[in-house]
This record gives structure tokens, sequence and C-alpha cells, in this order.
């Protein structure tokens, strides 16, 4: 799993409703795989409005990744900046571990880079 | 505008204007046309563009769209062809040294080779003195013969029309062998056929720098095509068995995986993730560019949904086995209960409301029975405009490709409707399927 979709998944378990606890989702155990992807500025700018960047920094930091704490007024023309962020969100898989919510305490397990994200019946 | 042949493949009739605009906006090309001239049983269409070069950038998508020509003349006798083309002698001028070609078709019979011979020299009159060339040349003629399509054993002796021109462009029909599930290294019994899976593509206008998503993604299918075309996609299943190629044909090829490897896609396809759709984990402010897919209708594949049914005994989630509650052992399915289809589609359009961004599509298969099938049974809502609505005909039902916009942005509590009193044709789909579109017991008004 790439840390960009990590960035849209919040825990849903039925009554975890605190913003600030369901998301980001911590990681825990986590085996990290880089894998060189071609880049894509397009891609990458358009994107950007729809990261959180907050919490993509803090999951980033945890995972011992530097990113800057803002993104730059002009991202297009910031190289720098976007190599860093295709890097961060497009080439870091994250293979096998686990993520946790500090909301309700539920453990969401990635196995062979595939989070399984479905919820026991007391959950729904 | 200058005038051009459109020329399409003689198959998914329904879906052909739909791809045509579809290529139209997603280009950035406008056009002209004349729907009445349209036909099902005629590959070709008039069709105005701007330029040449607009042409060429209609055309190379295309899967349904098999080449564009620009137009030199159509008519019903030879005779009255030349006495078109001759019309306009100043454009031959331009072609006169170069290198070229004749292409010689018929539509709905075949031309021997003497035949085609003969029609290459009645065009003489054009005076060429370049060189012919049969691979590569300068420039290209397309004369083709239109007989119709007849299951008659003999075709008619002569064409209804013939037109001619010089060819500006082809399409894309060639990915079809590429993507064939013949050769594909992973599929399942519902992998949607290449053909379709490339119009998808085109119709959810899946282009480089937008996000495509897929939330019963299967054997990934579509992420394929869209990310072919230069989208990035991901794609979510309530079955992760599908996703990691833990059940379903050609079991240990780990699964979407060994697609992407064989397709040269892992860059653009992102991740594919274990989640029932109606408890999606997305949070707020996640925006997909389009949504692409096919939902279960419960004929081939059982669509459920997480949930248990009333009057089963409660699974003991909480069970202790080799000291851990078994919900949260790897081997745990969490119980499903059946996911009826207009639950699904109208679950869909509500998704798709809030989760698109303004401008975005839907593209989604919905299937009907055909005795029974009502415009209005194409749910609606109010956040989504209709763009196209494409039947593919199996006999006693079809399905329809339906391609939404969304058109400004929603309230969460916006709902979609389906028309009030009205039930849909595709409601307990898969009872009707499974009953050969019977008349149900249950429902006397149609006995």
């Amino acid at each position: 799993m790439r840390l960009i979709t990590h960035n849209m998944l919040k825990c849903h378990v039925r009554n975890c409703t605190d913003p600030d606890k369901q998301f980001p989702l911590r990681f825990e155990n986590a085996e990290l795989e880089q894998i060189e992807a071609e880049r894509n500025d397009e891609f990458l700018v358009r994107m950007i409005p729809r990261l959180d960047w907050p919490a993509l920094v803090k999951t980033a930091t945890a995972l011992g990744i530097a990113l800057p704490a803002s993104i730059p007024e002009t991202p297009s023309e910031d190289d720098d900046f976007l190599q860093k962020l295709h890097t961060t969100i497009l080439e870091t898989h994250v293979k096998e571990g686990s993520m946790f919510c500090d909301g309700c305490g539920h453990e969401y397990k990635i196995t062979n880079g595939i989070p399984n994200m479905l919820l026991a019946e007391h959950e729904i | 505008m200058p005038k051009y042949i459109v020329h399409f493949a003689q198959y998914h009739e329904d879906f052909r204007l739909a791809e045509l605009d579809a290529l139209s906006t997603l280009e950035g090309v406008p056009i002209k046309y004349d729907r009445e001239s349209y036909s099902p049983e005629s590959p070709f269409l008039i069709v105005e563009i701007e330029s040449s070069e607009q042409a060429r950038k209609l055309a190379r998508r295309g899967i349904l769209l098999r080449k564009i020509v620009e137009y030199w003349g159509c008519a019903e006798t030879y005779g009255q062809l030349f006495a078109e083309v001759k019309q306009t002698p100043e454009r031959w001028d331009e072609y006169m040294t170069c290198s070229f070609k004749f292409m010689v078709e018929g539509f709905g019979r075949s031309l021997t080779l003497e035949e085609q011979v003969a029609v290459i020299e009645s065009f003489s009159f054009l005076g060429f003195k370049g060189p012919i060339k049969m691979k590569n040349p300068d420039v290209e003629f397309s004369v083709c013969e239109e007989y119709g399509e007849t299951d008659k054993p003999v075709p008619p002796k002569s064409p209804k029309r013939i037109w001619f021109g010089r060819l500006i462009a082809q399409g894309s029909r060639d990915l079809i062998s590429k993507f064939d599930l013949k050769k594909r290294k992973y599929l399942g019994n519902t992998s949607m056929d290449a053909e379709l899976s490339l119009v998808m593509a085109n119709q959810a206008l899946a282009r480089p720098g937008a996000l495509v998503y897929d939330p019963f993604v299967g054997t990934g299918s579509f992420l394929l095509t869209c990310s072919h075309f230069g989208a990035f996609s991901m794609g979510s299943d309530i079955d992760g068995r599908q996703i990691r190629g833990t059940a379903g044909f050609r079991r240990g090829v780990n699964g979407i995986k060994a697609n992407l490897a064989q397709y040269d896609l892992a860059d653009r396809v992102l991740d594919t993730v274990v989640f029932d759709i109606c408890r999606n984990p997305w949070r707020r402010g996640t925006k997909f560019d389009a949504i692409v897919t096919d939902p279960p209708y419960g004929v081939r594949a059982g669509a459920k949904r997480l949930g248990r049914k009333n009057g089963t005994v409660p699974e003991v989630s909480f069970k202790i086995i080799d000291g851990v509650e078994n919900y949260k052992r790897d081997d745990y399915y969490p119980p499903t209960i059946p996911y009826e289809m207009s639950d699904v589609i109208s679950d869909l359009l509500n998704f798709a409301a809030q989760e698109l961004v303004v401008g975005g599509r839907l593209v989604y298969w919905l299937p009907t029975v055909a005795d029974e099938y009502d415009h209005k049974d194409i749910p609606s809502h109010p956040a989504l405009r209709l763009v196209a609505n494409s039947e593919q005909p199996f006999g006693s039902w079809s399905r329809r490709l339906v391609t939404m916009e969304k058109i400004t942005e929603v309230e969460p509590s916006a709902a979609s409707s389906p028309a009030p009193g009205h039930e849909p044709a595709h409601k307990n789909f898969r009872e009707k399927y499974f009953n050969r579109f019977e008349p149900l017991p249950s429902d006397p008004s149609k006995q």
C-alpha cells in the first residue's frame, strides 16, 4: 500500500467518529519497500489539494521520512518538492504491518501490500 | 467546418456515438454531426471537424471508431461519385507526386482482388504521377462500398453507397488484442472483455493526471485500461481473494499484481484495498476524477454486503480460538447478507455524488430486463447528469453502460431517487434472471 492511499483512509468502526483520532491511522510493525516509479508532475500537482498535508507529514515522520511542514506557494515550479512528494506518496510502499486507530484501537492488517479493512459484525 | 467520414466498427453499435462524444470531450475537439443521419446499421457517419490535425486527435483513442477519412465524395454509383470528386480538382495537386495507396473494401460484401484493382484503375482520372507504395505511403485513399448487413446468403449486386476519401487517422482497435482476456495473466469469471473495458476508459475520460476508482474492482480490468491511458487508479472489493489471487482462475500468480507486471502498469495502478463499499473508510475530502465499475448483479457473483441475516445464529465473533478472539484472526470472514441490486445502484450514485470532483464521471453497468425496461429505470440523482446510456443486449436481458457527470457539489444528505412509485426492472434482478424473466409468483399484476 502506498502512502497516498493511506492518506485517504480513516477508521470507520461504528461510533468511532472523532476526526482527530480516526485519521490518520497509525502504523505499527510496518515493513517498507521503495519501488521506483515514473514521475508525473501533472498528477502530483492535482493531488496536492486532495491530500491531508499535516496527516501526511505526521505519518511520514513516524516512518522516518522527511517532508516539509507546509506546501510551497507554487509547487508546480518546485522540482525538489515534487521529487520529495513523489518519493513519499508514490514510491513508498507498506508491504506488511498494521494500521491502528487511536480512537477505538481497531487493528487493520496489511498483507502483501493489501490492507484488510473489513469490519467485524459488531463494528458495523 | 470541413467534412470527414467517421468509419465505425460494426460491433456494440449502441455504444458508438457515446464513444465519439466522449472522445470529442476528452481530446477537446469540437465536432458537428446530424444525429438523424446516424444509423446503427451503417458504419459510416459524416462529421464536421475543424481540421485534419483535430481529426487525428479525435481518432487516436477510438475503440469503436476505426478510422477517420477526409470526405471526398459519397454517392450511389461510381459515375455520380466521380462527378462529385471532379468538382474539386484543385485538391488533387497536393498529392500529384506523392507515393500513394488505395484501400478498397466492402461493407457487407468482400471484394475480390480483381474487383479491387478495377476500382483503383477507375480512379486514374486523378492523374497521380507518384509511385504506388503499399507500406507507409505519403498518402492513402479509402474506397468503401456499403452493401449493408444482410442475412441473405447472397449480398445485393450493387452497393447502397460508395464512400471515398483520404485516410487521416486510425483508431486504437489494436489495443483490444493487447488486453485480450485470453492473454491476461490473471482473471476471474467476471472479468470484463477488453473491448468494452477500453470503451469504458474513454467514457470515463481516463487521462494523464486523473485519479480513477473502482469500488467493485474484482480482478482489476478497468484499472488496467484506465491506467493504460495515463490515469492513476485504485480499487476496492469486499472479496480480498479476488484481489490477491487466492480464488478464481489462475491461482498462484499473485492476483492483480501479475497483470500490472504483464502490462507494465505498476507505476500507475496505485493500490487495491479490501472493504465493503457500504462501510467504506474513505475520509472526507477524498475526491476521484472518475468512478468506473461493474457492480455485481447477483447472477455470477453474489452481491453481498457486511451484515447478518435475520434469524441466523449470531456468529460468535468474540469466541476465543487459540487465545485470540475470532474476529481478530487472519482467517476471519465477517458474515455477509445479500445486497439487492437497486440498493447497490442507489448507493453507488450517492457515493459518486459525494466523492467525484465536479465534472468527474461515473461509468457503470446496469442490468435490465429487456421486456420491462423503461427509461425511468435509469436512476437519477440531483447532482449527476446523464451523459450516455448504451445497451448490450443478451436476449431476454441486457446490460446498459451508463455514464453520468457530476454537475454540482453536494451536501451529505442529498440522495438518489428512483422515480416515485416506480419499481425499476433491475430490482431483484437476480431472482428474475434465475426465473428466466417469467413473471414472479409474488407479482400478480404481471401475470
